[in-house]
């Protein structure tokens, strides 16, 4: 009950109109971020963390729950209309999606989208809301030696998931922890890896990481593509609505991908694809049963619309779980959750317990903000989703352009060095790298974000117990963490092998049904 | 928000509160659709080189291999040779960024393994075949030429300068509209900057003469 009264109050607080501003722009941004091929919602967040800076805490976080709600969405918007999915939540999307478009359904698929994602956001926030004090009182107990367990179970998980390749997934982890050595170590004092020069004693700036890799590398990668890059060629659609037969069939598919998206989405590395796919998959196996034993006609493999409303749900609530971790542990499992943990951390606020207790009134704002930014979710979107696909029709050359212009002015704006830019250009080219390579780049951020943080945990516990190592494994809490690891290292390997396959079958009945 | 917008929403919820019974709408957007699909066809072949599921092959495997062991080499270099001051506790400041070191020297190893795996699959091309320097190269060279009349020529000229090539290297070539679009975007970035949140970019000797 203390939760709820707790989330009121911070409705009220945050129901303030420049809040609500603040909101509003996050979904419009986050969005239209979403919706650009290639980008998704840690670019949004990436890009404005410089300036957010003149922000209060309160209003940057609003703004940057609204981005990653707005760019949840997004991307769904571009794989139903141009199978091009914005970023990996939203791949599971296209299978039915992009028939149901096909097949003149573009309305309704946008629709269920919509609402879908409307609904298991409340519900995941509603979640997130009972779950993260459980947690943090839970985490009370936690040493460093627990938080360094707790900090090698979200490396192993996120390296062993994101990537087709698990040794490119642990390359990109390493260069990532490797970046974050620089600078002057805050243990000892000792200058580390500064080459000589004064300013990379302050480390590689997380914006100029973030931007680098993810905006101004991907900007360079499309660039590569020249020829081969995805044309989005102009689409329309109706504005999106649903009719009495689809709402029907999608709210037990809204219901059912909520839940599994709230259930993985606390889970390091397992991403919001992991639950995406699981939907699809038993949306599918429940329409063969239904047909089998009601006779109702599968669509699945033609636009069913249970594939659109599953998926969609799945994301956007495991979105919300994934603030559980962040908030109650300070464990960022996805790259987002990352910058915005490099973004509590520029205010010199420590997500975990600790904020709990001291800055109850900011945690408990975000969360009611979180809601806020689902319920314009729908408003902006419902009326506007036509006017997204339109986004696709700006001249290519313009957007990317300005992308590259926004990206070195939110390095450059961050304390106004010109060495810096050249940091941002050595990180771009080091994300054109990974890129072409097929080396995924979140692992890198997770590393940049967590590896201080671990390195830190870990010298504080043998500095704490006189250099005995057995400290680490000395609580039950760090035993379980690290059986975990080896949970999260396998379990992940075998769903990739069952997606692949599921993936492979897709695409044999696809081609079976262009023969 | 105009009144325009406002209508459009409140229909627009009308029709999701009811269930939608009104059918025009899609079916006029039905057809839309039906015209635009022929062209978007072309996108499924990108699809067939998704770069994290491909192999490695061809002279350019040995790229991400070679950077990832020169990065464990200074990683482990940096390790042993990081001067810990006198008081420091052990482990000290050196015992991570030496033990990163050897993991990415030893994923090196692995990836080499894989690449020697793979040397006699496949026929032997490199699978970066749609590779296109030339206009990475532009987009560097513009990165480049940016940073380094910034703080002489202010934000306003080297950000539209920025702007400009690179809408080149993606193909733009109105020259003219390209330029006013670039002089545009760079000076509403400068005002909005300067006036919404304070901060001030280089106004170079433009604000000299100015």
């Amino acid at each position: 009950m203390d939760t709820l009264i707790n989330l009121a109050d911070g409705l009220a607080a945050a129901l303030t109109p420049q809040n609500l501003m603040w909101a509003f722009l996050g979904v419009l941004l986050g969005t239209a971020v979403g919706v650009l091929p290639g980008m998704g919602s840690a670019m949004a967040v990436a890009l404005l963390l410089p300036v957010t800076f003149r922000l209060d805490p309160t209003s940057a976080f609003i703004l940057f729950a609204g981005v990653y709600y707005g760019g949840m969405f997004g991307g769904a918007t571009t794989s139903i209309l141009l199978n091009t999915p914005g970023q990996a939540s939203s791949i599971a999307t296209t299978y039915e999606g992009h028939k149901m478009a096909l097949k003149g359904r573009a309305a309704q698929a946008l629709g269920t989208a919509v609402i879908g994602s409307f609904v298991a956001s409340v519900i995941g926030t509603l979640v997130v809301a009972l779950f993260a004090p459980v947690m943090v009182s839970f985490a009370l107990n936690f040493g460093p030696g627990e938080y360094f367990a707790l900090t090698v179970f979200s490396f192993v998980a996120v390296a062993a998931v994101v990537s087709g390749s698990v040794v490119r997934g642990i390359a990109s982890l390493l260069i990532g922890l490797a970046i974050g050595f620089v600078g002057i170590d805050g243990q000892s004092g000792a200058a580390r890896f500064d080459f000589g020069s004064s300013s990379m004693l302050d480390g590689i700036d997380i914006v100029i990481v973030t931007v680098g890799l993810l905006a101004l590398g991907e900007v360079l990668y499309i660039a590569a593509r020249g020829k081969s890059a995805p044309n989005f060629a102009a689409i329309r659609t109706g504005r999106p609505w649903l009719g009495r037969k689809d709402l029907r069939r999608s709210w037990k598919p809204w219901l059912r991908g909520t839940a599994m998206g709230s259930a993985f989405g606390p889970i390091p590395g397992s991403g919001a694809e992991i639950p995406t796919f699981l939907s699809l998959g038993l949306e599918r196996k429940l329409a063969e049963r239904r047909e089998r034993r009601t006779g109702e006609k599968s669509e699945f493999g033609q636009g069913a619309i249970e594939g659109v409303a599953g998926p969609e749900s799945a994301n956007n609530s495991s979105a919300a779980g994934t603030m559980v971790p962040l908030l109650g542990l300070g464990l960022p499992t996805s790259a987002t959750a990352a910058i915005m943990l490099a973004a509590f951390q520029q205010y010199g606020l420590q997500p975990g317990p600790v904020l709990f207790e001291r800055n109850a009134d900011l945690v408990w704002t975000l969360l009611a903000s979180l809601l806020i930014g689902s319920v314009l979710l729908l408003v902006i979107n419902l009326p506007f989703a036509p006017l997204w696909a339109k986004l696709l029709k700006l001249p290519k050359p313009y957007l990317y352009a300005g992308i590259t212009l926004f990206s070195v002015l939110a390095v450059y704006a961050i304390n106004t060095s010109v060495t810096h830019l050249v940091m941002l250009l050595a990180i771009a080219l080091l994300g054109l790298g990974m890129r072409t390579f097929g080396v995924p780049v979140a692992p890198a951020l997770i590393g940049v974000v967590l590896g201080p943080i671990a390195e830190t945990e870990f010298r504080r516990a043998l500095a704490a117990s006189s250099g005995d190592p057995s400290i680490l494994v000395g609580s039950g809490i760090s035993i379980g963490l690290y059986v975990l690891v080896l949970i999260a290292a396998l379990v992940p390997l075998i769903s990739l092998v069952r997606r692949r396959s599921a993936a492979r079958r897709a695409e044999a009945r696809e081609t079976a049904d262009r023969v | 928000m105009t009144s325009d917008d406002t209508r459009v929403s409140a229909e627009a919820a009308e029709t999701a509160g009811t269930g939608g019974t009104d059918e025009a709408p899609t079916v006029e957007a039905a057809e839309d659709l039906r015209a635009d699909v022929d062209q978007t066809t072309g996108t499924d072949e990108a699809e067939a080189l998704d770069p994290e599921t491909s192999v490695w092959r061809g002279p350019t495997a040995w790229v991400i291999p070679a950077l990832v062991a020169v990065l464990g080499a200074v990683a482990l270099w940096g390790g042993l040779t990081i001067e810990a001051p006198p008081n420091a506790t052990r482990p000290g400041p050196g015992a991570f960024p030496g033990t990163v070191g050897v993991l990415l020297l030893v994923t090196a190893v692995c990836m080499t393994v894989v690449n020697l795996r793979n040397r006699n699959t496949g026929d032997g091309t490199s699978t970066l075949g749609w590779f296109e320097s030339r206009p990475v190269l532009l987009v560097l060279a513009g990165l480049v030429v940016h940073v380094a009349l910034l703080e002489f020529v202010g934000w306003l000229l080297a950000g539209a300068l920025l702007f400009w090539i690179v809408a080149y290297a993606f193909g733009a070539r109105a020259y003219l509209r390209d330029a006013i679009v670039a002089l545009s975007m760079s000076a509403a970035v400068q005002v909005g900057f300067s006036l919404g949140l304070g901060l001030s970019l280089p106004g170079g000797f433009l604000e000299m003469v100015l």
